[in-house]
């Protein structure tokens, strides 16, 4: 079953085109990874599920409902029940590892703030750097205060865009134990792009590769790699 | 979902708001100008000797944008790229003539030269324009090519080095990669220089803004005054245009260099000639002239100290007020100006306050007296909303490219992560935006106080009668007073703007602690 479906997407900046009547659809409960090379347009999809960026044709769909269709936003990021983490991460660098969880809470209708920050901190082993700024803390322990940041609003997706890409090899395995961790826990649908391939044959339910804006390959890992053997 | 009329409401209302209040009085005087029907005698009465003035001012101008600029480039260079001793206080004391008002320099600097020389030739002169407007400018050049030296990638600035001596690497990569900051440099002094009205009038040099002004003033020649002012307009307007690019796009006048590897030189025993450079600056711009101030004013006891500040008390409320309002005014224009062009791509508001920004104070003046003196806006008119109105137009600019570049340096994904949040437009911008450009603002905070605070172009056209406001007092006492006394009023002003400076700093590093940002 389908979370995410994207309905002959095209997208295009003034002189380039980026995406191409593209359609893909993402499975529920899955980690899904884009693969592809440096402008093949992984961001862009990302950008455009999220609701960052509106397509110039087709339609966008979550939870089988239209959330984008041709130059027209229907259901604003915010609505959308996702989580994104950046490739910078984009953690607010003058709010503390505390504030930059409960920032997005305020606005929601949470009963006690203070103990959902706290349980998710303690959940990706993060309480003893409340009190500390994004600077303070070592790139692996700054990944987790981003998911932790996306996860505390619940989302349904989690869009990820690159965001391992500098860690070392310990702190991303540990952060993709989490992953899995959060697939089978939080009924979490998550989409993760990266250069990566050895990282997405350990970890990904389902492979997209892209080329050029375009779909060259689409199926489950095990699939894609007996194709590559 | 339904689509809103207005997208932006507050955008679109500040946006209105300007054009009406400040680039229609503009627009109008163009207009009536050009649509009189004695236009074309107008012409005909703009004959050799008005051509002649405008190029002896422009060529002054040039030669002060010229001197500002290199001195910009040695000085910015020493400050912000060598070892130099006591670096973080040249910092900020070399920047002070920029906040001192152009007429007290020129009382400071004509009475020390006159202590050592009794009648020096060639005082009242160009000369005197040149000396005083290069030391007051060359603090902004300093500001904006050191922000651009800063910026350059250390890297860039390395692999040339392994290739090349110092020499090659300074001339070859170091000046082309801060062109735009040099070139923004040359415009802006020259648009300042040529707009500049109370030091060729205190040494009674017969300038364009000075002929503008006298034709309004004392012939008034409303038609020629404007047809004079129309002329110099389309040259700042020219030369802005030309120079569009490197103004809207380069990042001058950056604050924040949080974050930044700047490549140091180290010359050894050469930074000593770095350091003397920078104290022989810094004695000229800055402690000579504080020191005659000083003499001048206490040569005879306390007496004319004490006549001088009793004649500016009843100034201060007025003059604090008027320059704490225009300072909020136009930090709200800038800010929404610069918000608006970087994060959503609306660059009209930014656009229109580049436009006003071209045009001279005392023209600006002349244009809002015109527009506003009729029955139903005389609450502007005569009262001081005409003044705080000159005070958005002449300083809007300032604030809108300090905020825009800051603004230009956070990460889009910042605003982004916060909307996927579901954290509402007013909020991002308190929360985030607001606090990571805290320097910004405070930055254009405090250079737009002390410039509304010191204003003479715009505010001695259009100050209602009997206003009590500092810089018009001194200037109307200047004429006629003796030596010490307005010496006097000028080292008042000159330390009431220390003191200010030191006030708003402490203020600022208060909100730092409660915003509770690392700078």
């Amino acid at each position: 079953m389908s979370i995410i479906k994207l309905e002959n997407i095209s997208y295009s900046y003034p002189e380039e085109i980026v995406l191409e009547k593209l359609s893909l659809e993402i499975e529920k409960n899955k980690i899904t990874y884009l693969l592809g090379d440096s402008g093949s347009g992984k961001t862009t999809i990302l950008r455009l599920i999220a609701g960052l960026e509106i397509p110039r044709e087709g339609k966008i769909f979550i939870e089988n409902k239209v959330v984008s269709k041709a130059n027209l936003l229907i259901i604003p990021p915010e609505k959308r029940k996702i989580g994104y983490i950046f490739q910078n991460l984009a953690l607010w660098p003058h709010f503390t590892v505390f504030k930059n969880i409960a920032f997005g809470l305020k606005n929601r209708n949470t009963s006690n703030i203070e103990k959902t920050v706290l349980d998710m901190l303690d959940f990706f082993g993060l309480k003893d750097y409340i009190k500390k700024f994004p600077h303070q803390l070592s790139g692996g322990q700054q990944q987790m205060v981003a998911i932790a940041r996306a996860l505390v609003l619940e989302p349904k997706i989690l869009l990820m865009d690159e965001p391992l890409a500098n860690l070392d090899i310990r702190s991303k395995k540990k952060i993709l134990q989490y992953l899995i961790l959060l697939r089978d826990n939080y009924e979490l649908s998550i989409l993760y792009i990266t250069h990566d391939h050895r990282e997405a044959f350990e970890v990904a339910d389902n492979i997209v590769v892209l080329n050029n804006g375009k779909i060259r390959d689409f199926d489950s890992r095990d699939q894609i790699i007996n194709s590559l053997l | 979902m339904g689509r809103k009329l207005i997208k932006h409401p507050g955008y679109t209302i500040i946006l209105v708001l300007y054009l009406f209040f400040v680039v229609f009085p503009v627009l109008n005087s163009i207009w009536l100008t050009v649509t009189n029907g004695h236009f074309i005698e107008i012409v005909k009465t703009v004959g050799q000797d008005t051509i002649l003035l405008l190029l002896k001012s422009s060529g002054l101008s040039a030669i002060i944008a010229i001197i500002s600029t290199l001195a910009g480039i040695v000085l910015g260079f020493i400050i912000y790229k060598t070892p130099v001793r006591f670096g973080k206080i040249f910092k900020i004391t070399i920047l002070l003539p920029l906040f001192i008002s152009p007429y007290i320099l020129a009382v400071a600097w004509k009475d020390l030269l006159l202590l050592f020389f009794d009648k020096i030739y060639g005082i009242n002169s160009f000369f005197a324009i040149v000396l005083i407007h290069s030391t007051i400018y060359i603090p902004l050049s300093i500001l904006i090519i050191g922000s651009a030296l800063v910026n350059v990638s250390r890297e860039s600035e390395e692999s040339a080095l392994m290739i090349a001596g110092f020499k090659k690497m300074f001339f070859r990569i170091l000046l082309p990669l801060i062109k735009p900051a040099i070139l923004t440099s040359l415009v802006l002094v020259f648009i300042f220089s040529i707009s500049e009205f109370s030091v060729p009038a205190y040494f009674g040099v017969r300038v364009f803004t000075t002929e503008i002004f006298t034709q309004f003033s004392a012939f008034y020649n409303y038609n020629l005054a404007m047809l004079q002012s129309t002329l110099l307009i389309i040259i700042c307007i020219l030369l802005l245009l030309s120079e569009r690019k490197y103004i809207a796009d380069s990042p001058f006048l950056s604050i924040s260099t949080r974050g930044k590897s700047t490549k140091i030189y180290d010359f050894k025993n050469l930074n000593r000639l770095g350091l003397l450079i920078l104290i022989f600056s810094l004695l000229v711009m800055i402690i000579l002239p504080l020191l005659e101030l000083i003499y001048q004013s206490f040569e005879k006891g306390t007496g004319q100290f004490t006549k001088a500040f009793n004649l500016l008390l009843p100034t201060f409320e007025n003059s604090l007020f008027l320059a704490f309002i225009g300072a909020i005014s136009t930090l709200i224009i800038g800010f929404v100006a610069a918000y608006f062009s970087e994060v959503y791509r609306k660059k009209n508001l930014d656009s229109l306050i580049l436009f006003v920004f071209a045009v001279p104070s005392i023209v600006l003046g002349i244009a809002l007296i015109k527009f506003y003196n009729r029955p139903f806006l005389s609450g502007i008119y005569s009262g001081f909303g005409i003044i705080i109105i000159g005070y958005i137009a002449k300083y809007g600019f300032i604030s809108a490219k300090l905020m825009g570049n800051a603004i230009k340096q956070i990460p889009s994904s910042l605003n982004e992560v916060a909307k996927i949040q579901g954290i509402g437009s007013i909020k991002r911008i308190s929360f985030i935006t607001i606090p990571l450009i805290l320097p910004a603002i405070f930055a254009s905070f405090i250079i737009n106080f002390l410039f509304c605070l010191g204003d003479l172009g715009t505010t001695i056209i259009v100050y209602p009668p009997g206003a009590e406001i500092m810089p018009i007092k001194i200037f109307t006492i200047m004429a006629n007073a003796p030596e010490s006394l307005t010496g006097s009023m000028v080292l008042i002003v000159f330390l009431f703007t220390i003191l200010i400076i030191l006030i708003l700093f402490i203020i600022f590093k208060k909100i730092v602690v409660f915003y509770n940002v690392d700078y």
